[in-house]
């Protein structure tokens, strides 16, 4: 494994000088693949075989044997959660009165079902193949975690010193478990945490046709909810069907979901997102963009441009049927179906006018809805100058010609949390990926090999810049 | 409980007696009505669902031990229960007649029972809580068919109490795993212990009489079954982050092709005792639908007269073609993850003269435009129709005329697959009868409150008491 890792980074090295500046030095490459491996082999999915708090551990350890002191290195772990252990680690800088900077991923992972996986994968064995990493967690996002602490352990044996403490946030259960870190953090530890502003997963460099088209920071997101679909009857046995059915009930009011869209809603960061991305790709796609910017109920433009997901999911908010259960015996008629409708609402975009249509659409076919009923805000964090302009030298600086673009993200992440609570949110990474090719939280999870060490040395310069170290 | 019972049964017996001296003459004797409640009542309490909770060695352990107290000898009652099923036990008894060379008569139960959530019944029921109300016992299997079970106990104490020697031996066979569990008790009967239940035919499930707006129509004989096959529709995905959705959705594709398979219908088919069934019911069904009924004996082709017999009841559709239902459903790894895989049980009751292999490649056709695989779940069991003799079909005739007078024995074609099926293959003929009515409009079995007329329940209990006497040398009284 590791004699063909040599070989593509020799490669990737010998293939341009772009590449020779994009990547950090070689015991720093190794530093941070031994860490990702490490991480993306221990399972912290949320269910029984998960433990977040042996990854939080592990990544203590790795701070610890690099010489960090006791005290500025914690595994905190809900008194309640035992498995659900988070990280949060402290890079002290001089006293200049700057707030700290805080460096926040998750090391939880979505659920990844072997049976799923491609036979010759295993989502929780780091692979190498053909250029790429693979298992669950490789992008979503077990990559940061990793540099995020390669990167501390790089800066302290250069000798760096930073005009602010640096923070490290390494949590759990941003996918959807009960004991979500950040909120545990901000509610019992938020001392340990406070910071000027975050940097987070929700950016990264989008890639197309092996093309980098740009790199995104995240400055607002969607809002999640998960509606809940049921259809009921009184069932009997299956040896006398009748046409009315739950299950057959329940499907054609998810095949209505199916061909619903919902409205197109532009707000600020999404105009900024579509007329930077139409300047960038042009052609025909480009021009699509440009005329729903002009005119959002340009509906041949809207169409043409929704075939594209990344674009549809801003575009408006997005539902889709995730989760189905139903039946209680195999000859019996079902007596209960039901479904999850997990939906991405856009910030400025009512869950309850969500719901209401969600309702219209599957009333017809005697399909309820049900919800958690509160409504919830998802405020953006503003276009900080020294912040930006840092981030454009540095991506000029390893991508000539390749674009710094806000954007909303269509996913939810552990930002709004810290949005909400004041601390102010950029979503930035370096990281690229091809943006017809997500695999975050389905199979076959993978980085291109490359992009991992460019994110991580991109996240090394984005984050001394911002903290006295200047940009090289 | 027991009080209540009293009094609910001397006002329906004392309402029947008035107007005619009929429903006098239709139930057992007071003594044997209790003791076949009391027996129904505890077989119901005992949860025999193919689940942890479920325990059907409990229930014929508590049979056997009603039959040893009234006297049944400990040689000829037996509980069987699989090595590798410990919960999976069965009851068989032989109630012994003088030897005249006649094989025996086997009375064939099934005393498991589907699963019932108590949060899918009506709040004030739990399926594992024997209730009477307004006329009627609730409970999980108190229709399919913990009421055969109890009935054919009691009949063996009352028979057994009056002294009745009949001339050849009845044995009784009260099983597990008729529902769809692991180790299903006819086929362990077959295989291991079949001097057992060696019969010259059987009695079984499957039959029955049918109610319609309180009136009795007919006292079904199963001669014949349905096979029942069941089938995975499987849509499959790449998956991915469900905030990026796409129109390529597994559990859209699995709801497209169910859709499919709900507007779909199978070829009108027929054979002898379908005919028979559409035959015998035109006269007493009358108007519009006897009508078809006879059309579509006269001409399979008849798709109109197919269409009204459909519309009419899912029996008589169930009688016409193959069926095939969606009756499971899951799908899906996370909330906030596009599906990777969805999947549907179908369930499909096969016309006994359509060739499996021809269903199969029918839901295919109807999956294949959404990408849904079709595989089958295992074979489907052959089921020869039994023949219609008279030495099984005078006796239930006469027997039908002299407690229902003018309901019709109409033979039957039975949707459901019962463990006949096993028995028929062997070679061991069976007929589905039981007097047990009930309303064909308000079918409960497998579904939420299940519930039995109790006037029913125990004209039930007289009809097979006399039919097996009748078979048995008794005479008809």
């Amino acid at each position: 494994m590791r004699g063909s890792f040599f070989v593509v980074a020799v490669l990737a090295l010998s293939a341009g000088s772009v590449s020779a500046q994009a990547a950090p030095p070689q015991e720093y490459m190794d530093l941070a693949r031994s860490i990702f491996a490490e991480l993306i082999e221990i399972n912290t999915v949320n269910s029984e075989v998960g433990n977040n708090t042996t990854a939080a551990r592990a990544m203590e350890r790795r701070l610890l044997e690099a010489g960090f002191p006791r005290e500025d290195v914690h595994v905190l772990i809900p008194s309640d959660a035992p498995t659900k252990g988070n990280l949060v680690a402290r890079y002290r800088g001089n006293d200049t009165g700057l707030d700290p900077i805080l460096l926040l991923a998750h090391i939880d992972v979505v659920e990844a079902l072997p049976g799923d996986w491609s036979s010759d994968l295993n989502p929780f064995e780091f692979l190498e193949r053909e250029g790429f990493y693979y298992g669950r967690g490789v992008t979503d996002d077990k990559d940061e975690a990793a540099i995020h602490v390669a990167n501390f352990i790089r800066w302290r044996q250069e000798g760096f010193v930073p005009n602010r403490d640096i923070i490290i946030a390494l949590t759990a259960d941003e996918e959807g478990g009960p004991r979500n870190g950040v909120r545990y953090l901000l509610a019992e530890h938020r001392d340990l945490i406070d910071a000027a502003f975050a940097f987070n997963e929700g950016g990264g460099g989008m890639e197309k046709d092996g093309r980098k088209i740009s790199n995104n920071v995240q400055l607002s997101e969607k809002k999640f909810y998960s509606f809940r679909f049921e259809a009921t009857n009184p069932g009997g046995h299956s040896s006398l069907p009748v046409r009315k059915n739950a299950i057959y009930d329940l499907s054609a009011a998810l095949l209505a979901v199916a061909d619903y869209d919902m409205p197109v809603m532009l707000n600020d960061v999404t105009n900024a997102f579509f007329s930077q991305t139409a300047e960038i790709i042009g052609g025909e796609m480009g021009d699509a963009l440009k005329r729903v910017l002009a005119n959002p109920a340009d509906m041949e433009a809207v169409e043409f441009a929704s075939q594209e997901p990344a674009y549809n999911a801003r575009l408006r908010t997005t539902c889709v049927a995730t989760l189905l259960d139903g039946g209680h015996a195999g000859n019996a008629l079902p007596q209960t179906a039901t479904a999850t409708v997990n939906c991405r609402v856009l910030p400025d975009h009512l869950a309850s006018d969500v719901a209401r249509r969600l309702e219209a659409l599957a009333a017809p076919h005697d399909v309820t809805v049900g919800w958690n009923g509160r409504e919830r805000d998802s405020p953006a964090s503003a276009l900080d100058p020294d912040i930006m302009g840092a981030i454009e030298m540095i991506t000029e600086q390893m991508w000539p010609g390749v674009r710094v673009v806000p954007v909303m993200l269509t996913g939810a992440t552990d930002g709004s949390a810290l949005r909400s609570a004041g601390i102010p949110t950029y979503g930035v990474s370096g990281l690229f990926g091809d943006m017809d090719d997500v695999r975050a939280h389905g199979q076959d999870e993978r980085i291109r090999i490359e992009h991992f060490y460019e994110g991580q040395e991109f996240l090394y310069r984005l984050v001394k810049a911002l903290s006295g170290g200047g940009i090289a | 409980m027991k009080r209540m019972f009293g009094r609910a049964a001397a006002l329906s017996l004392g309402l029947g007696l008035l107007p005619s001296a009929v429903f006098a003459q239709n139930t057992s004797p007071q003594e044997y009505m209790d003791l076949a409640r009391s027996i129904f009542a505890e077989l119901i309490e005992i949860n025999t669902t193919d689940s942890e909770r479920g325990n059907n060695t409990v229930a014929a352990r508590m049979l056997a031990g009603r039959l040893l107290d009234a006297g049944f000898p400990a040689e000829d009652v037996h509980v069987l229960v699989p090595d590798d099923a410990p919960t999976k036990g069965n009851l068989v008894a032989r109630f012994r007649g003088r030897d005249t060379g006649l094989e025996p008569i086997l009375l064939l139960a099934h005393i498991d029972v589907v699963e019932a959530l108590p949060e899918d019944w009506s709040a004030d029921l739990d399926p594992f809580e024997f209730l009477e109300r307004d006329g009627y016992y609730y409970g999980r299997g108190v229709t399919d068919d913990k009421d055969e079970a109890a009935i054919y106990t009691a009949n063996f104490i009352r028979m057994r109490q009056e002294g009745f020697v009949p001339d050849r031996d009845i044995i009784m066979a009260l099983t597990a795993d008729e529902e769809g569990g692991s180790r299903n008790g006819v086929v362990y009967l077959l295989e291991e212990h079949r001097d057992l239940i060696d019969a010259a035919y059987a009695l079984n499930e499957g039959g029955g009489g049918m109610e319609r707006n309180g009136r009795k129509i007919s006292n079904n004989v199963q001669a014949a079954e349905k096979k029942f096959l069941s089938y995975f529709f499987t849509g499959t995905n790449p998956g991915g982050h469900s905030s990026l959705p796409v129109k390529k959705n597994a559990i859209y594709d699995l709801s497209r092709a169910l859709l499919a398979v709900q507007e779909y219908d199978f070829p009108i088919m027929l054979h002898e005792v379908t005919e028979e069934f559409f035959g015998r019911s035109a006269d007493l069904v009358g108007g519009e639908v006897g009508d078809a009924m006879r059309r579509i004996v006269a001409n399979p082709a008849d798709t109109e007269a197919g269409r009204i017999l459909s519309a009419a009841d899912p029996g008589y559709n169930s009688r016409l073609r193959t069926t095939c239902v969606a009756t499971l459903l899951e799908g899906g790894h996370a909330q906030n993850a596009l599906p990777q895989m969805a999947r549907s049980n179908v369930n499909c009751r096969i016309f006994p003269t359509h060739d499996p292999d021809e269903v199969l490649a029918q839901l295919q056709a109807l999956a294949a435009p959404f990408d849904v695989e079709v595989e089958p779940r295992g074979e489907a069991t052959p089921s020869p129709p039994s023949p219609l003799t008279d030495e099984v079909l005078g006796p239930i005739e006469r027997i039908t005329e002299q407690m229902w007078p003018g309901v019709q024995v109409i033979p039957v074609m039975s949707t459901g697959a019962t463990d006949g099926l096993f028995l028929r293959r062997e070679g061991i003929p069976v007929y589905g009868v039981s007097g047990l009515f009930g309303d064909m409009d308000d079918v409960r079995a497998h579904g939420q409150d299940e519930r039995i007329s109790i006037q029913n329940f125990y004209e039930g209990q007289e009809f097979l008491y006399r039919l097996v006497k009748a078979l048995s040398g008794g005479g008809i009284a």
